[in-house]
């Protein structure tokens, strides 16, 4: 049931969609964007640790500000099988030179595990005896031709690039390890190392644990249209190295946290704060299919980013989503939010395979999954902007669902 | 700001081209693709470039991968 909805000025969109615009902007006038901020720093410090998969930390805060909006929260467990950890820098030598972790070198997700390091003579992987040796891939040899030519070798090495900011792009989601310690290397190194000479020492120290994750459920009313969704985990910090996960995805939780704020008393709204997203956006596939048994189709608007504003955001959406398209457009037009149609690769997709109408929003910035995802790099602005898109769309889509989804025959 | 007025939000096209965007293929950092569909095990070395590296053989994921990086101009992990 709605409530203190008032009358509000009316008009029409031209799509049929009605608007009472006057209590949603007495609401958008209330999106905080330094209480946003206060959130991305919070999950972006220290005590989380990069929000792992599985972490308690995260989740029990993120539970209390929940339960302080009056909600009714769960969590729901999932047991995730396998998970990668670097537990230690691969302390990688060439020639006598030690690689920078992180951003000259770093582990492979597909790599064996090798505590230790292990020393060796460089070559060409093709080329030569490998035998103790440690093999530079030639570009454009993948890696399974590669341990086709690594019998006995010491290691590969395989050139990847690195973020704008010189760092290696962390990766948890990925194949299953392969019989060999493979580290990357950022292209300068790499080409050097391409030359065949010399030598090379590194470990590739990588393991692999079950976890527990859990879901964070949020309810107001009994059943509500909408649910909000955000993923919290993080790709979590790597030994010496923090990855705060601020913008990916700090923000997109303060901006589902602060429309849960605005909109829990005015529209019946829930909310799911995700786990395992790095890991292959398991705890959307494993709350997708819980609402495939239950039965209830709600509407999902996911945020997966909303650190930084170029143009417009992207919106990537699945399922019979033309009426929330269409609810989404409005709020952008309403708030001034320009939109593009672009990927956003995250949990939405999961809801969307379910058969769910579901939207994913996403603002990112460039640096993600690495060091540079600082919470001093996510622009409040951009957070205002996004939450203020979210709250304007979920009142729409909300009061409408059934027209929303009679517009153009989902 | 009168709720008819068509200002500078929104989509500048049709709402409905959010269902078919192109770079939903996956690579890196496509995270529901690489768990439904894993990509060929011949294409995991060298996952992550940039467009350029993209559009040269084998260095993707997966041909789908690849040709969403090339389409999109952002490689494998922007």
């Amino acid at each position: 049931m709605l409530q203190q909805r008032g009358q509000g000025r009316r008009g029409c969109d031209g799509s049929g969609l009605l608007l009472v615009t006057g209590d949603l902007d007495r609401v958008l006038a209330g999106v905080d964007g330094a209480r946003m901020a206060a959130t991305v720093a919070t999950l972006a410090g220290a005590p989380f640790e990069g929000r792992r998969a599985g972490g308690t930390a995260a989740r029990d805060w993120l539970a209390d500000r929940l339960n302080d909006l009056g909600a009714t929260v769960t969590d729901d467990r999932f047991p995730v099988r396998s998970v990668p950890e670097v537990y230690a820098d691969p302390a990688a030598i060439w020639n006598g030179r030690p690689l920078v972790f992180g951003r000259e070198a770093a582990v492979h997700p597909a790599s064996a595990d090798l505590p230790s390091p292990r020393a060796g003579e460089l070559t060409v992987a093709g080329q030569g005896d490998p035998r103790g040796r440690w093999l530079a891939v030639p570009p454009g040899m993948g890696l399974f031709d590669a341990y086709g030519h690594a019998h006995d070798a010491a290691g590969l090495l395989v050139g990847r690039a690195v973020d704008a900011y010189g760092w290696h792009y962390t990766m948890l989601a990925g194949p299953d390890p392969g019989p060999l310690p493979v580290l990357m290397l950022d292209p300068t190194t790499h080409s050097a190392v391409l030359d065949g000479s010399g030598w090379f020492s590194a470990a590739a120290p990588v393991r692999r644990t079950d976890v527990t994750a859990a879901n964070l459920h949020a309810t107001w009313h009994p059943s509500a249209p909408v649910l909000l969704t955000a993923h919290y985990d993080g790709v979590g910090d790597l030994p010496g190295l923090r990855q705060p996960a601020a913008a990916d995805n700090g923000s997109g939780v303060a901006v589902v946290l602060e429309a849960a704020r605005l909109l829990a008393g005015h529209v019946p709204v829930e909310v799911a704060l995700l786990d395992a997203e790095e890991l292959g956006a398991l705890g959307s596939a494993h709350h997708a299919a819980r609402l495939q048994q239950a039965g209830p189709t709600p509407l999902v608007i996911n945020i997966d980013g909303a650190g930084h504003l170029d143009a417009a955001a992207a919106v990537e959406a699945g399922g019979p989503a033309h009426g929330l398209l269409a609810a989404l457009d409005q709020a952008g037009r309403h708030t001034g939010l320009p939109l593009v149609a672009g990927p956003v690769a995250s949990d939405n997709r999961r809801y969307a395979a379910a058969g769910l109408a579901a939207v994913g929003i996403g603002a990112g910035m460039r640096g993600y999954h690495s060091p540079a995802d600082t919470a001093d790099r996510v622009e409040t602005a951009t957070l205002a902007a996004v939450c203020r898109l979210v709250v304007a769309t979920v009142w729409l889509a909300a009061d409408y669902p059934a027209k929303l989804s009679s517009l153009i025959g989902d | 700001m009168s709720d008819t007025e068509a200002i500078r939000g929104g989509f500048a096209g049709d709402p409905a081209q959010a269902l078919s965007v192109a770079g939903t293929a996956g690579c890196c950092g496509n995270a529901p693709q690489a768990t439904m569909q894993l990509p060929e095990p011949a294409g995991t070395s060298t996952c992550c470039g940039t467009a350029a590296e993209a559009a040269a053989e084998g260095s993707c994921c997966s041909s789908a991968a690849k040709a969403d990086a090339v389409a999109t101009g952002q490689g494998c992990c922007s």
